[in-house]
């Protein structure tokens, strides 16, 4: 056994906050797998509370498990009376559990990648994303480290549909990274970064990123694409269409981007706009992808995208929409294995994709 | 670390495999207190069944070897029901959860115990049915649990509580026979009211592994209205004058003036200010009754003395109103982090004095309580909210609620309508049945439990 842990790890009105009220068990993808209170937010808030006084150690088996099997999706903290705010807790819990060496090595390699800027400039370079020097009073656009090496097409179509958002060269990681793996300082000074470097209101194609940025930089900076697009007034032209009908799409939100900043509507209405939207009836749980989740637990992580999947083929649509790259890669690579006929697609794709049926905007 | 010796862990693990015995302290630790503030017992073992027969198995090893067992649903009960002071097994019911049948044709549902209410309302709904019971628990707490508790909701006085609805139960008694009470049967009069017995009982008397409820056809329209009254006192002539034109609407909530203040300065909802009570009322049934009773109750708040009444035309503006009560709890809890929710009930008519009684009591100990609750069965939630580091004032708590249990019980009241005694309200258990009734009780209890060992000692057994 290590010392006993004296207390500070975390921010005592955070932890006090909690009642025990345990409305939030049922809002929890990894309480709904189990059935056991310790993968429950209450349950982990009690670990959380142990390893605080001392009586559990960091290095009980449960409470490096239970920090790892969480993902971060924040569910809890709608159904929460008590405003709990679970992710800043979460946060706090990594760094002190996650801390240095402690730090699983995949994440460790995962937020080292990410700190070097010529090697997100150089998947620039090789794929393509979109390129546009800031301008003055424009908003700018965030090329997110996933979204700029697997997905450039979703920077490009943006850039399309709003010449008015630039591209500027030089980013880096937002942070939301390391702050989800036990480094939340760096998450803070990486986002200060990106706040220095994009001055002026930034866009985001990626939920996730877009929560840690405004939580640093401020609500009113940051703007989640779709989030964007309803603020200005964008008018989606076109449909998409297959076999001479509407196509009809679903969405998958982003925890984050619906828990953290509270985003529902939008996504929803553009993709009314040029299709017939679907609901599904788990559109707001976790998909699996959780960040760095899906490649630190890959097999929980499939575990809760499985019933996602069989909701999305039950739906019978032609496309699945996801407004963050890490949603986009699980569902593509589930729907893929499961030889499924569903595409999935960045909202903006879709949005490229019916305006491309009208000819160019004017 | 454990207590619990070897051989009864290898035995647990011979019956419900290894993946469903924790013995490791960080796995027991979530399951040494549930939402009750202020209990706290480490338990030795958290096993968690699959079958009947698996329950079946765990509780003659438990009873062979007097090892105490705490059966446990979702852990949302608020009076330590599920706290295991004399340590031994958790025993959680959560992996039995599955709806076994939902019968339009007979009107009833059969469940197994780790079944939320949420989702058995849900399965009736969509059936065109209804699950009354509706604790403000519902989305986390099982049915399992709601029997054990005989858990009421906001729709007490119209619709009763979870007795009202249990048609029949599968238990296994802690000495490990399997009984069948009840069944699909309204009329069945063979032999005790086992079912009722168990209703309520605490996890004290038998383990519950399926469930046959009854379900109601699904009223077809619902309407809301929201009343201001000056005092608390005015609003309850209103409660008994609707009563006596003879209508028993489905829902009849109450926010006293601490609580109108909490949830407007959280929420901003605009209500008013300058009132003493705030009074929801709701109705459900046919289109046109509803309209009916809807209206003749505003017209009688009005003749009470009602400040202003407002009608919800529609189902986004009956949400609004709602809020005021929803939003009690979460008003109540950012004022302090140790929140009490008591459930004091007293007759109806008692109602008002009650709270009287309970502001007057919180003064003295200078604490602040803010109650709330339902105003057509005289079941109260005074709430109190405090600093769980400022040790005088949890103990002037203490003393409180200790007053405020004898005040109802001297109204003819009880000290827990609907939450249960658990091990929170023990001391208090004896001044509202008296000491022969509790003597029987326990001579119940050992009729079901010779050896003790199911929660032992909770509920007065
Ligand atoms: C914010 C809040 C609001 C609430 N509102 C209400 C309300 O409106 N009305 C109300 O009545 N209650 C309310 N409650 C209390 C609580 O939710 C109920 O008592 C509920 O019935 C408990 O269900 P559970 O599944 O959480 O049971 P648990 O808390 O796990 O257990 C409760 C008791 O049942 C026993 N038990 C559980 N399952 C079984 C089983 N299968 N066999 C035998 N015994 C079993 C346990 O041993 C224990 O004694 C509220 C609680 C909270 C936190
Ligand atoms: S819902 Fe909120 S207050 Fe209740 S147990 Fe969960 S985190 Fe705690
Ligand atoms: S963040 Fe998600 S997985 Fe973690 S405790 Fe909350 S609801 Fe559960």
């Amino acid at each position: 056994m290590t010392e006993p842990t004296a207390g500070g790890i975390f921010g005592k009105d955070l932890l006090d906050r909690c009642i025990s009220c345990g409305f939030c068990l049922p809002a929890c993808p990894t309480y709904e797998l189990t059935g056991d209170e310790a993968s429950s937010p209450r349950g982990r808030i009690t670990l959380m509370r142990a390893l605080e006084t001392g009586h559990l150690d960091d290095g009980d088996p449960t409470l490096v498990e239970q920090a790892s099997f969480c993902l971060g999706c924040r569910s809890c903290e709608t159904v929460c009376p008590a405003g709990v705010e679970y992710g800043a807790l979460l946060e706090q819990w990594r760094d002190h559990q996650w801390r240095g060496m402690r730090r699983p090595w995949l994440a460790r390699v995962l937020m080292a990648v990410v700190r070097r800027a010529w090697l997100l400039r150089l998947q620039g370079l090789v794929r393509r994303h979109a390129r546009a020097r800031a301008r003055e009073g424009s908003p700018a656009l965030l090329l997110g480290c996933v979204e700029r090496g697997l997905y450039p097409e979703v920077s490009r179509a943006v850039r399309r549909l709003r010449p008015e958002v630039t591209a500027p060269a030089g980013q880096g990681c937002c942070g939301a990274l390391h702050a989800h793996n036990g480094d939340s300082a760096s998450g803070a000074e990486l986002a200060r970064e990106i706040g220095a470097r994009l001055p002026g209101r930034i866009v985001t194609t990626a939920g996730g990123c877009a929560a840690h940025l405004s939580a640093h930089l401020g609500r009113d900076r940051v703007k989640e694409l779709s989030e964007y697009l309803v603020e200005v007034g964008h008018l989606p032209l076109g449909e998409v269409r297959v076999g001479g009908r509407r196509t009809r799409v679903a969405l998958q939100d982003s925890c984050h981007l619906r828990n953290g900043m509270g985003v529902t509507r939008q996504p929803r209405e553009l993709i009314g706009a040029v299709a017939d939207y679907v609901e599904l009836p788990n559109a707001g749980t976790c998909c699996g992808a959780a960040g760095t989740y899906s490649v630190l637990r890959p097999e929980d992580s499939r575990t809760v995208l499985a019933p996602k999947l069989a909701a999305i083929e039950e739906a019978g649509v032609d496309y699945v929409v996801a407004v963050n790259p890490g949603c986009l890669r699980q569902l593509r690579q589930g729907l893929r294995a499961r030889g499924s006929r569903v595409r999935a697609l960045h909202l903006v794709e879709l949005l490229y994709m019916a305006e491309g049926s009208t000819g160019p905007r004017e | 670390m454990t207590a619990l010796p070897r051989r009864i862990r290898d035995e647990l693990v011979a019956i419900v495999g290894a993946a469903n015995v924790r013995t490791e302290r960080g796995d027991l630790t979530p399951y040494a207190r549930d939402a009750t503030p202020l209990f706290h017992a480490y338990p030795d073992a958290v096993v968690f069944p699959g079958t009947t027969a698996e329950v079946a198995e765990i509780l003659k090893l438990a009873t062979a070897h007097g090892i105490p067992v705490t059966p446990r649903g979702a852990g949302t009960n608020l009076c330590a029901a599920t706290v295991p002071e004399a340590g031994g097994i958790v025993l959680v019911l959560t992996r039995l959860n599955r709806i076994l049948e939902v019968s339009g044709d007979e009107l009833l549902a059969r469940v197994e115990p780790g079944v939320t209410t949420a989702r058995l309302a849900d399965a009736a709904e969509a059936a065109g049915l209804c699950y009354a019971p509706d604790p403000g628990s519902r989305t986390a707490s099982t049915v399992g649990g709601n029997v054990a508790t005989c858990a009421g909701g906001l729709r007490g006085l119209k619709y009763g509580v979870t007795r009202n609805y249990v048609l029949g139960l599968t238990a296994v008694l802690p000495t490990g026979e399997i009984i069948r009470t009840g069944g699909r049967l309204w009329k069945d009069v063979a032999g005790y009211d086992l079912t009722r017995l168990l209703t309520g009982s605490e996890g004290t008397l038998a383990v519950i592994t399926e469930i046959t409820v009854a379900l109601l056809p699904k009223p077809s329209h619902s309407g809301t209205g929201v009343g201001y009254f000056r005092s608390l006192a005015d609003s309850g002539r209103a409660v008994t004058a609707v009563i006596a034109a003879g209508i028993v609407p489905a829902t009849l909530e109450f926010l006293d003036e601490k609580c109108i203040d909490a949830v407007e300065r959280f929420a901003h909802l605009g209500l008013r200010s300058d009132a003493g009570a705030l009074l929801l009322f709701g109705d459900d049934g046919d289109g046109e009754m509803v309209t009916v009773h809807l209206a003749r109750i505003a017209e009688i708040c009005g003749a009470a003395g009602a400040l202003d009444v407002t009608l919800a035309g529609s189902v986004a503006r009956a949400e609004a109103l709602l809020a005021a009560r929803r939003c009690s709890l979460p008003a109540l809890s950012r004022l302090g982090s140790l929140t009490i929710l008591e459930d004091a009930t007293v007759p109806r008519p008692r109602l008002a004095e009650m709270v009287d009684r309970i502001d007057d009591i919180a003064a003295r100990h200078d604490l602040l309580i803010a109650t709330f609750g339902h105003a057509g069965d005289g079941n109260l939630h005074p709430t109190c909210v405090l600093d769980p580091d400022d040790t005088d004032a949890v103990q002037r708590a203490h003393k409180a609620f200790a007053e405020i249990f004898a005040g109802a019980v001297e109204l003819d009241g009880t000290i827990t309508g609907e939450h249960g005694v658990g091990a929170a309200k023990r001391p208090y258990l004896a001044d509202r049945i008296g000491t022969d009734q509790l003597a029987l009780l326990r001579r119940v209890k050992n009729a079901f439990d010779p050896a003790g060992i199911l929660n032992p000692g909770k509920l007065g057994s």
